[in-house]
């Protein structure tokens, strides 16, 4: 749109036009160099591949063609037909119930006796936090220590107390594939739930919370009544992350089982990913994408909308 | 209470009666802020556990391993690291993880902040609808662009060099740098820089000399998670950088572990070898860390 703008000002840069022009660019040079270095990168490494992602989604392509055959909606029809893509996100809904639930009520009642305490605050948020540092991969890979059925440590530790029958190869058994890596995941998601939710208590209005304490309600009444609702700018946002870290999971899975046994860990991502670099089905794997990316806006969408109510109530 | 007690009547009875009073209370309260710290400690151990463990096993045989995974190593052996290091190629993995890293963050660190700075103090024709589009950046998950990018990589030749990572990661980390940064910039008192301008410095020099130097821990924050991010990429680099000479980090331990699929010394100690520098470098750097989030979360 800048270069769009750049030609405009060359056409009009009539002599009788040309003091009007200058100052126009003079008014808006300084802004425009500014950003247009980062500009340029994001419209050939986001913008430009974002309208293809669009364009490609009405195409079939097998990535090699030096055509692409537009099919229309045929893809996005497709898609209500492809019993894979339900159980993928029957799996991505199962990750994001858990995966918001556990790490909140995990984290959340952790940080109120975090900031309960004078000294070492920083120390456990520091060590709370570090397996959130770790990458996916090596989240997967300490995880896949853990379950392994023969080395794991898990077996061994119920072996060792006597519960041999529990004993499997976790992520190997259908009915437990999913939760294990979800497990995983919750280890290495709720430090970084724990931080922000600090954050937000350091913001609390303590004159609130003493005013009810005199009013007689109880340390449940106080949490539930008095500190939730102040907390609920802080909760919307961990909630929204983990919604939308839910529906893009990719790397844990993808290390772990590939989306097995018999893809009973297949989730969209790995299905995209699957489609379009495997199966080398561009096309679809570009609508797939497309949901991705519904899913995603939705997500955030609804936070701005419930945060701005939020913010006309108070 | 005590205290205007005390004031409020001199007699010894009263006294004695407020001091056993505040003694009970206090070590009520010593108890329970003990119980807290115990609780909070036996957390932190057992998240903890498993990074400690996986350091743990790549100092013990392959024997200690198997007899007892949760025992101290006895032995200390630093055969395992060895071995990693030299058939799992990590030095090569650590090098281009390196050579992708620091331009990037360099890079999405500059540009932001020139960007941030042009959105938060410049009026500029488009302002408004350029920002909201970098916004958009920051909800679009990466695997809803990829395809194209893929395509436009191989297009541009640039497969098989560093640049197919370094040029779409620096696009992809824009979002956030200028969100964070130009929400810093506007923040700052508007008369900052006016005079440095009466004394003749250019825009350019106003930003640099001024007002980047004060923007030092959003800067801090941003390569501290650029780094991170980058460094911990996975998806990016499998699509893009998936030649055994140019694997970073991430890859080539997932390649280490297809190898050595159940050999859990070596492969302790190839986690070991990719951990510990990120932890040492995340525990100096802890508060660059903390307060980033922080100031993400109550910005709201």
């Amino acid at each position: 749109m800048i270069g769009q703008k750049a030609t405009d000002i060359r056409l009009h840069s009539a002599p009788q036009r040309k003091s009007g022009v200058r100052r126009w660019l003079q008014r808006n040079r300084t802004g425009f160099l500014f950003i247009l270095p980062a500009l340029l990168f994001y419209l050939m490494f986001f913008v430009q591949p974002f309208f293809n992602t669009v364009y490609y989604s009405f195409t079939d392509w097998n990535g090699v063609n030096p055509t692409k055959q537009f099919v229309g909606f045929a893809n996005y029809i497709r898609m209500f037909g492809d019993r894979l893509l339900w159980l993928s996100l029957r799996h991505n809904l199962i990750w994001i119930a858990v995966g918001t639930v556990a790490p909140i009520v995990l984290a959340l009642p952790l940080a109120l006796i975090l900031s309960n305490i004078k000294r070492g605050r920083l120390f456990f948020q520091t060590g709370y936090f570090m397996p959130h540092i770790l990458s996916g991969v090596v989240i997967a890979m300490i995880w896949g220590w853990i379950y392994n059925p023969l080395f794991g440590l898990l077996n061994y530790v119920l072996r060792a107390v006597g519960l041999d029958s529990l004993t499997r190869g976790w992520l190997g058994d259908p009915n437990t594939a999913l939760y294990a890596i979800i497990v995983a995941a919750v280890w290495g998601y709720f430090g970084f739930c724990l931080v922000i939710f600090m954050a937000g208590l350091q913001n609390l209005d303590i004159d609130q919370i003493e005013a009810s304490r005199i009013d007689g309600a109880n340390a449940i009444q106080r949490f539930w009544y008095v500190i939730v609702p102040q907390m609920r700018y802080v909760l919307n946002m961990v909630i929204v992350y983990t919604l939308i870290g839910g529906f893009n999971v990719f790397d844990i899975v993808y290390v772990m089982t590939r989306g097995g046994p018999a893809n009973h860990t297949e989730l969209i991502g790995t299905h995209t990913y699957k489609m379009a670099f495997q199966e080398n089905q561009i096309g679809y794997g570009a609508t797939l994408a497309m949901l991705m990316m519904v899913l995603s806006l939705v997500t955030s969408l609804l936070y701005n909308i419930l945060r701005n109510r939020g913010d006309a109530e108070s | 209470m005590n205290h205007s007690m005390r004031s409020g009547s001199s007699e010894q009875q009263h006294g004695s009666v407020t001091t056993i009073h505040t003694s009970r209370a206090r070590w009520r309260k010593a108890v329970s802020a003990l119980l807290q710290y115990l609780l909070l400690l036996i957390v932190l151990l057992v998240a903890l556990a498993p990074i400690l463990l996986m350091w743990m096993s790549a100092f013990k045989t392959r024997q200690e391993i198997s007899v007892n995974p949760l025992a101290l190593p006895t032995a200390f052996t630093l055969s395992n690291l060895v071995q990693a290091w030299t058939v799992g190629r990590f030095g090569q993995y650590v090098g281009n993880s390196i050579l992708v890293t620091i331009p990037v963050v360099l890079s999405v660190v500059l540009l932001s902040a020139m960007a941030g700075y042009g959105f938060a103090r410049h009026q500029f024709w488009g302002r408004q609808f350029v920002f909201y589009a970098f916004l958009i950046g920051l909800m679009v998950p990466f695997q809803s662009i990829m395809i194209p990018l893929y395509f436009n990589i191989k297009n541009l030749g640039l497969l098989g060099t560093y640049w197919a990572m370094i040029l779409p990661a620096v696009g992809l980390g824009l979002p956030f740098g200028i969100f964070l940064l130009q929400s810093f910039f506007r923040g700052l008192p508007h008369e900052l820089g006016d005079s440095a301008r009466v004394d003749g410095c250019n825009e350019f020099q106003v930003f640099w000399r001024v007002l980047l130097p004060l923007a030092r821990p959003a800067v801090s924050s941003l390569v501290v998670f650029q780094f991170m991010w980058t460094w911990n990429a996975y998806l990016m680099p499998l699509l893009l950088l998936n030649q055994e000479a140019l694997r970073p980090i991430t890859l080539g331990l997932m390649f280490f572990q297809g190898r050595y699929t159940s050999d859990y010394a070596l492969i302790s100690a190839g986690v070991t070898i990719v951990t510990f520098p990120i932890i040492i470098i995340y525990v100096a750097m802890q508060r660059q860390f903390l307060r980033g989030l922080t100031a993400g979360a109550l910005r709201g």
